[in-house]
């Protein structure tokens, strides 16, 4: 999986491409965890090429979720596929990682 | 409606990497049974990813042995089944368990998945092979 960072006006977007399991749930931990360390806080992983996640992918998201809120901010996704959200809805996730339909949409209510 | 209409095999080490190949094979049987309904196909992918991969990271090798991944895919007209053996293990009869954990927590919701996604799931201990077969019915069969 391969993943990249771009700074916006209000958070920073971690996109990620191909598929977020076990091998790449500890590269998504580290990529977040340095956009956390240098003092960006509200992040939006932006999921429109992720297609595919499973319980380790998604142990990683609640790691970094965990990460931006020590820190003081928030972790929201966007874009997400149909196996994504299939995951997310099956094992009731979708209340703590709310799918928004856009990055930029993400924390347009706050 | 149990005649076998394509099917795969795939044997390594149980690796972190065994893991995307595995996808890869699962990606290359789709191709061959692009009949079977997209949520039926996503559905199975996801349960014997989680399963294979429990393989991965729970199993554990016996003394002076190499762990192993074997799986065998194979699409029927009205069933997925899938069989995940976990070969050259340590045996271990415990299973991990199917409720979610709470929302905070950062593993443990696997084996609920699979539950949620397959119509069985039986375990087969044999020795130093332990296999997981999973099924699912196709509710629109092709």
């Amino acid at each position: 999986m391969r993943f990249s960072t771009e700074q916006k006006d209000s958070y920073t977007e971690v996109s990620g491409t191909g598929r977020l399991n076990m091998v790449a749930a500890p590269k998504l931990r580290e990529v977040v965890g340095e956009v956390v360390s240098a003092g960006n806080k509200r992040i939006v992983l932006n999921m429109l090429a992720t297609d595919f996640i499973d319980s380790s992918g998604l142990g990683a998201l609640i790691g970094c979720l965990k990460m931006a809120r020590q820190a003081g901010g928030d972790l929201r996704i966007a874009c997400v596929q149909p196996q994504v959200k299939m995951v997310l809805e099956l094992t009731s996730m979708n209340r703590v990682l709310t799918p928004h339909a856009t990055a930029e949409g993400a924390f347009s209510n706050d | 409606m149990t005649e076998v209409l394509a099917q795969r095999a795939y044997q390594a080490p149980a690796t972190p990497e065994a893991i995307d190949e595995l996808h890869t094979e699962l990606d290359r049987i789709w191709e061959v049974a692009s009949f079977i309904p997209e949520l039926d196909q996503m559905a199975f992918t996801t349960a014997v990813i989680e399963s294979a991969s429990n393989v991965v990271q729970h199993g554990v090798a016996v003394p002076g042995g190499e762990l192993r991944l074997g799986v065998t895919l194979t699409v029927m007209a009205s069933v997925l089944q899938a069989r995940i053996s976990e070969i050259g293990a340590v045996p271990s009869p415990e299973m991990p368990s199917a409720s979610l954990p709470d929302d905070d927590e950062e593993s443990g919701r696997g084996l609920a998945l699979i539950e949620a996604l397959m119509t069985t799931i039986t375990v087969e201990l044999r020795g130093e092979t332990k296999t997981w077969v999973l099924s699912r019915e196709i509710e629109t069969p092709a």
